[in-house]
């Protein structure tokens, strides 16, 4: 059975390059998406999918306080953080320390988030 | 295709694990004391001292050390004390993630030089910036890694333009802005033309064909584009020891005007027919 997948991004281009990059594999699919960290929580609370990719830096409620919000409500959401600020080591720390399983930087190839996927 | 910290890189080659690498951050944040509680640990503070500091860092916009200095708490030379003893006993990440046994001291050298040899790409190149504005080498590295996210990412053939002051940016066909908070205050600009709009969106999209998708996507793309440029120039500069955080990207319909206490730079990125150009709105701090 496919995982089931939330990509929660602000950026159309990025949550499209997701969701082809999940739908052309065999292992998981997009369950649905949200543009901000708030749309996000609602959305797990319904869909209760297996996995959440979610971006850092959004507006109304960013990725790092949804990331919060998100294993406050569910200790075991595996969720995957995808940013431009993966260099920023206290950014990129501080997503671990909060509980996110893995980050991916941007831009990313198909391969990576393949590989961070596979790994949870 | 990124700048790096090196915890990141050991986790992405598969050196280090997760756990190994916040067991080695969480050392580093027992030893490497910020400068209050440096001070204190070393007698030449109270706890008293540094609420004093933090209350005054609420209306005046000054490091620890110097807001130490201006309400007469430390004198310079306990203050430079202070400064060489967190120099000396600054635990890297390297020597933390052996410490706590994530990589063997034996293979640090190397997995450093591998590091190296990655981020070589990244080293900002000389890009010459008027006399007299604030924070130059900042404005250097946005520049630089903005050339070439363009033509790493979009893979877009153009020569740098001479950055120059300007008071106001023209309009184009799309213009975006990010907002950096923080040591500087500062509105990074993006101006594109309708070609490289579209050369940009096939890159980001990774699709051949763009021209039956709707201009919103097309202008996401070059704001996706610009936030992977002020993301790669935010941790650059991180590494330098600035303090930048930026806000999510936005579409500027009005013409930009330099801010009238601060400066505004133009970086022109000359293509055979099109006009890209990044600029960057400074305020005075």
């Amino acid at each position: 059975m496919k995982k089931k997948v939330i990509i929660v991004d602000d950026s159309i281009a990025v949550a499209r390059q997701l969701e082809k990059i999940i739908a052309e594999s065999d292992e998981f699919e997009v369950l649905a998406q949200a543009r901000n960290g708030a749309e996000a929580i609602k959305l797990y609370q319904g869909k209760k999918p297996d996995i959440v990719c979610m971006d850092m830096n959004m507006p109304l409620m960013d990725g790092l306080t949804a990331l919060r919000t998100l294993l406050a409500l569910d200790r075991s959401a595996k969720v995957v953080m995808i940013t431009s600020l993966g260099g920023v080591g206290d950014k990129y720390t501080e997503a671990l320390k909060l509980g996110a399983r893995d980050v991916i930087s941007k831009p990313f190839q198909p391969e990576d988030v393949l590989r961070v996927l596979r790994a949870l | 295709m990124a700048v790096k910290f090196f915890g990141q890189y050991l986790i992405e080659k598969g050196v280090v694990s997760r756990e190994g690498l916040l067991k080695a951050v969480a050392l580093q944040d027992s030893v490497n004391l910020k400068f209050g509680d440096m001070a204190r640990s070393m007698g030449l503070i109270t706890d008293a001292d540094i609420d004093r500091v933090h209350d005054a860092q609420k209306t005046k916009d000054q490091h620890f050390g110097e807001m130490c200095l201006s309400l007469g708490i430390l004198t310079k030379e306990q203050m430079q004390q202070v400064l060489a003893r967190q120099k000396v006993t600054h635990l890297y990440i390297g020597e933390a993630l052996v410490k706590v046994n994530a990589i063997r001291d034996e293979d640090l050298a190397r997995h450093l030089a591998a590091f190296k040899a990655d981020q070589a790409p990244y080293a900002v190149e000389a890009v010459a910036i008027p006399k007299g504005v604030p924070h130059a080498y900042l404005w250097e590295i946005a520049a630089d890694l903005s050339y070439k996210m363009f033509s790493r990412v979009v893979n877009l053939t153009f020569r740098r333009g001479a950055c120059t002051s300007i008071t106001s940016m023209d309009r184009n066909d799309v213009v975006v802005a990010m907002q950096m908070h923080g040591t500087v205050e500062a509105r990074y600009v993006l101006s594109v033309s309708a070609g490289v709009r579209d050369q940009i969106a096939r890159a980001i999209l990774k699709e051949q064909d763009v021209s039956k998708e709707p201009r919103e996507v097309l202008v996401d793309a070059v704001m996706e584009l610009m936030n992977i440029a002020c993301g790669n120039i935010v941790a650059k500069a991180v590494q330098m020891g600035y303090a930048i955080e930026i806000a999510p990207p936005v579409i500027v319909a009005a013409p930009l005007a330099a801010p009238a206490s601060g400066c505004a730079l133009l970086f022109p990125l000359h293509t055979a027919e099109e006009r890209v150009e990044v600029g960057i709105f400074i305020e005075k701090k």
